[in-house]
């Protein structure tokens, strides 16, 4: 196959259902968000629209999933129109009962999002004393009531030379995946990144090592959704799909509707509840450019350009304005 | 041995390039480069030809043969081609994980 290759609408869509959270983590993205919810009707019709469209699975974030009251009506109506359902929650509010309702509703997957293995830490970075010990309690109460887990970890300044505690934290609680998500500057990401925000060189360091750890480690997936990977001579997707999968496989609806190239990029590319999702797929100019990007500075001279395609997309709108630009986490020297 | 799908890979077929490859099929042009379905399982895509997308929806429970002679009917191809077409397909997706036998 052509690595070309465009799917006729997204596969995959990242859903914020409400930006209402009972964190206060250092570098949320939707905090300072104040976007109106979606009521559970019109909710139903953009799911509705979403399947038709050829969707195959939707995974709830926010804000805090659990939050929302219809929660489990939304995913059990996402379920019986065949879209895979899963979401990432900080894990506090979950008990057995409630897991057992997320297996019964619709649920298959559920990511606990936890950012060390020691829990003064977690919770220092999550705002919330005994944070870490509900998150880890939810894992237990997931994998019990059979729904299949991982764990969310955002690399930053706490973390980003414990990979190895992280992984034994991970296997010690029976997840399937490890999923080490890059620091985004986006909301409070962005004004607090001098304090949480790694330096490029330390970005390169992280992936060396993350990548012998995850070659290394059985019995767990350990996944870095970073393009920029690719300057390491290995790249974590198929190589169907070149850079970010933002905008090319999947795509991001906030609580009001709006639709993003991801949640990360704060420009609106449509409204679910008025537009159609496979034309805003075929011809936003937004996507068709990052779909196309072009090399430029340090790009220009690196042999790893036609795999990363400049990076992450999102991050490079964040710091320098322009998606082109190169990731600033790129540790490459001309 | 009887071929099935792994459930945990989501997949769908892509109808207006699978309309377009029936109909360079049935013009006698060369179909191979246009993907009619999508796979996807852990952030990863895969995309499949014609052939690749006929013979992953028949991973029900059908041997290879079994697969192959229903493909003769679609295919203006030999069946020991077919077959050897359909095991190779089999032998690469149960490496990726995607397929798995009984």
């Amino acid at each position: 196959m052509k690595n070309d290759f465009l799917p006729g609408s997204p596969l995959t869509i990242n859903w914020a259902f409400t930006n209402k959270c009972n964190f206060k983590c250092s570098h949320c993205y939707s905090r300072n968000d104040p976007s109106d919810e979606l009521s559970f009707e019109a909710l139903s019709k953009c799911i509705e629209h979403v399947a038709d469209a050829g969707v195959l699975s939707i995974n709830f974030g926010g804000g805090e999933p659990l939050l929302r009251k219809d929660l489990t009506d939304l995913s059990e109506y996402a379920s019986s129109l065949g879209l895979r359902v899963s979401m990432n929650s900080n894990g506090y509010l979950l008990d057995m009962e409630k897991a057992v309702e997320l297996k019964r509703r619709g649920f298959s997957k559920v990511g606990i999002s936890i950012d060390s293995h020691v829990a003064g830490i977690h919770d220092d970075f999550r705002g919330i004393s005994g944070s870490h010990e509900r998150a880890v309690r939810a894992l237990s109460f997931l994998n019990d009531a059979g729904i299949e887990t991982s764990i969310s970890t955002v690399i930053c300044r706490i973390n980003h030379k414990d990979i190895d505690a992280l992984t034994g934290f991970a296997l010690q609680n029976r997840v399937r995946q490890l999923n080490f998500h890059n620091f985004k500057c986006s909301g409070l990401g962005y004004s607090n990144k001098d304090t949480l925000d790694l330096s490029s060189e330390e970005w390169g360091e992280f992936y060396r090592r993350a990548l012998e750890v995850r070659d290394k480690t059985k019995g767990l997936e350990i996944s870095l959704d970073d393009p920029i990977i690719a300057l390491l001579g290995t790249s974590n997707k198929s190589s169907m799909v070149k850079g970010s999968i933002c905008g090319k496989l999947s795509l991001n609806i906030k609580t009001n509707g709006d639709i993003t190239p991801c949640g990360f990029i704060p420009i609106v590319i449509g409204n679910i509840t008025r537009d159609n999702l496979k034309e805003i797929w075929k011809t936003s100019p937004v996507l068709e450019k990052m779909r196309h990007k072009k090399a430029t500075g340090k790009c220009t001279e690196c042999g790893r350009f036609d795999d990363c395609l400049g990076g992450c997309t999102a991050r490079a709108i964040a710091l320098t304005g322009d998606m082109n630009n190169p990731d600033p986490h790129c540790w490459y020297q001309k | 041995m009887k071929i099935f799908r792994n459930p945990d890979v989501m997949w769908r077929e892509e109808d207006e390039y699978k309309e377009q490859a029936y109909k360079g099929l049935e013009q006698g042009e060369d179909v191979e480069d246009i993907g009619t379905s999508v796979l996807y399982s852990g952030g990863e895509m895969l995309s499949l030809n014609v052939l690749g997308t006929e013979i992953w929806k028949r991973c029900d429970g059908k041997t290879i043969d079994e697969i192959a002679s229903e493909l003769v009917a679609i295919f203006d191809v030999e069946s020991e081609a077919l077959k050897n077409d359909t095991a190779g397909f089999v032998n690469e997706l149960k490496g990726k994980g995607y397929l798995y036998e009984e």
